[in-house]
């Protein structure tokens, strides 16, 4: 799968919340590797793909919501489902 | 040795220049092939360069990938070596099959005197 | 000390290159229908431009990478493919507009015909730039450039009413045809603000390899350079406000605007003003070239950059030689230069907001500036800055529909 089969994707909640699209995803750079922590949801979208508030990103706006990995019941192309409760930060 | 580090994926990799371990750039960071995502935690196992690539990115990329002609190169992850404002990789172009458009495009050019 | 001989060649070379055909057609125009009125729209437009050069050349400096590099990260490849296309499009326009004027300052010199010489324009160009290295360039044009300093000594010997010079310099409403006044307030504001400039800049910064050390550099080519260019849009606005708008000339021809040079100087007013036209234009027909070539490399990450000679960037060399073959096309075609010129200003302006935003927003993100990114003066500029490109970006059209290009 790819990246760009991912963004956008909507994200829910295992009983149908809607979290918003997946704006982008949250990763672990390592010396060899790169792994995904976390996804990026909800926001106002434009701001976000425009790479306004990321981390260290330094603005004052705040409007990536991350979601950690660990929390993902499932993902595909069409939906990436979360466990209910779970709250971006 | 780099220490372990945040970014995120579409901000911080995708869409950046290429540049190889002799400094040359060598492409754009078109796509990412992401591994185990059903399984989680996915990885980024490698970086996709070329037009069919495009495919991917939108209805403007396709109709680009359409337009244009070349081969998709995959370049696994193991081949990069540091991320700053571009993706600087460990080995040259050559060796990983990049910046083959440059190199077609060389003899239009470099039988004029001065090039 | 070899600094400051740097600094000052620099400089030189912004004054020079500066004044474009945009800047000569909109100056001088507005000048003759508005007389000194909109003076201040030059205040404005030149503060705008060293803004948002200051903001390109020191994301290009800390990050090495120009323009089109950010703003395809940051707008992605679908909504950074358009702004390419536009881009393109509006540079290519610039180009044939430039090359005309180019043949036109050509055949006022030398009487030869006006379509032979859109041909030699479009060779001595492109050997120009095949042969000749970076700085060279720079400096021929910009020094030649400077020759349209003649429109301050002339500007000044035409005695304008200074009481009046200095009312355009304070924002002011006409008591009539505003809607013209709005059409040429946006034209001069787009001839100042032209895109290809920070492009060609911020690639310059990273073909010479600035870094950090060099911000100071980067600040004072912005301001000084800038402003001294502003003097000459200045010097043309006034010289067409003394003395075309009392005759009720209307300048249609590049012509025109080098015979204002002639009335108080003579003959050798009219050859300098020629000379310089012919140079600024010819350097700026040159920047707008690389610029073409430069966007489309950066976005698609080819090789770019004259100081990999044209065999290490192949891609790259082919664009601005393509590039100048369709412009010398479009400009065989016939059309008027100036009238060209000014559907190109426009359709700049319209497009400026897709490149500006990406750079305002990589400006302000401290993971790729670290300790260098916008502190509040670069923040509070570049947002008033942002809202004037928006509002003008949304109703240049309407504008120059309704006014009919401002013959009203």
């Amino acid at each position: 799968m790819r990246l760009s089969d991912l963004i956008g994707t909507p994200v829910r909640t295992e009983s149908g919340e809607s979290l918003g699209r997946l704006r982008d995803l949250r990763g672990e750079l390592g010396p060899r590797s790169l792994r995904v922590t976390g996804l990026c949801v909800g926001g106002l979208g434009l701001l976000e793909r425009l790479g306004v508030g990321s981390p260290k990103s330094g603005g004052r706006l705040h409007v990536h919501s991350v979601v950690p990995w660990s929390a993902v019941v499932r993902a595909d192309r069409r939906a990436i489902v979360v466990r209910d409760g779970t709250k971006p930060h | 040795m780099s220490t372990a580090r945040e970014l995120d994926l579409g901000l911080g990799v995708l869409d950046h220049q290429l540049v190889d371990s002799e400094g040359r750039r060598c492409g754009n960071v078109d796509d990412l092939e992401l591994s185990s995502v059903r399984e989680g935690p996915p990885t980024v196992t490698a970086i996709l360069v070329g037009p069919p690539v495009w495919r991917g990115r939108g209805w403007i990329g396709r109709i680009a990938a359409f337009l244009a002609s070349g081969q998709t190169v995959r370049v696994p992850w193991e081949e990069v070596e540091k991320i700053d404002s571009a993706v600087q990789l460990r080995k040259p172009a050559s060796e990983l099959r990049l910046g083959r458009g440059d190199d077609r495009a060389r003899p239009l050019v470099d039988w004029i005197p001065g090039s | 000390m070899r600094r400051i001989f740097q600094i000052a060649l620099g400089i030189l070379a912004a004054i020079g290159g500066f004044v474009d055909i945009g800047d000569l057609v909109f100056n001088v125009e507005a000048g003759a229908k508005f007389g000194y009125d909109l003076l201040w729209v030059i205040v404005v437009g030149v503060v705008g431009i060293i803004v948002y050069s200051e903001m390109c050349g020191r994301v290009a400096a800390v990050s090495k990478r120009a323009v089109f590099d950010a703003i395809r990260e940051r707008l992605g490849f679908g909504v950074g493919l358009g702004a390419l296309v536009a881009s393109e499009v509006v540079n290519l326009m610039t180009l044939a507009a430039e090359v005309g004027g180019v043949a036109l300052a050509l055949e006022l010199l030398s009487g030869l015909s006006y379509e032979a010489l859109i041909v030699v324009g479009i060779v001595v160009l492109g050997v120009v730039i095949w042969v000749a290295p970076f700085e060279w360039i720079e400096r021929i044009f910009g020094y030649g450039g400077l020759a349209l300093l003649v429109f301050v000594v002339v500007a000044v010997k035409l005695h304008p009413e200074w009481g009046s010079v200095g009312h355009g310099l304070v924002p002011n409403v006409p008591p009539s045809d505003k809607l013209v006044y709005a059409y040429f307030a946006i034209g001069l504001l787009g001839a100042a603000m032209t895109p290809y400039e920070v492009y060609f800049y911020s690639s310059g910064v990273v073909e010479e390899g600035w870094g950090p050390k060099d911000l100071g550099l980067n600040r004072a080519n912005s301001l000084i350079g800038y402003s001294l260019g502003g003097l000459l849009s200045f010097a043309l606005m006034i010289t067409a406000g003394a003395l075309f708008l009392p005759l009720g000339i209307e300048p249609q021809f590049i012509g025109t605007v080098a015979l204002g040079s002639q009335v108080p100087l003579g003959t050798i007013g009219l050859l300098l003003a020629l000379v310089g036209i012919l140079f600024a234009v010819g350097g700026a027909a040159i920047d707008t070239c690389f610029s073409g070539a430069y966007n489309l490399a950066q976005f698609f990450g080819w090789e770019w950059g004259k100081q990999r000679r044209p065999a290490g960037a192949p891609r790259f060399t082919i664009a601005w030689a393509v590039l100048l073959v369709l412009a010398l096309a479009i400009i065989m075609t016939g059309i008027d230069p100036v009238l060209l010129t000014e559907y190109a200003v426009i359709f700049s302006v319209v497009a400026l907001p897709l490149t500006y935003v990406p750079i305002l927003l990589v400006a302000n993100d401290r993971a790729y500036m670290g300790p260098h990114v916008n502190g509040k003066l670069a923040n509070a500029f570049g947002l008033f800055y942002l809202v004037v490109i928006l509002v003008v970006a949304v109703t240049a059209i309407p504008l120059m529909i309704l006014t009919h290009q401002g013959q009203g």
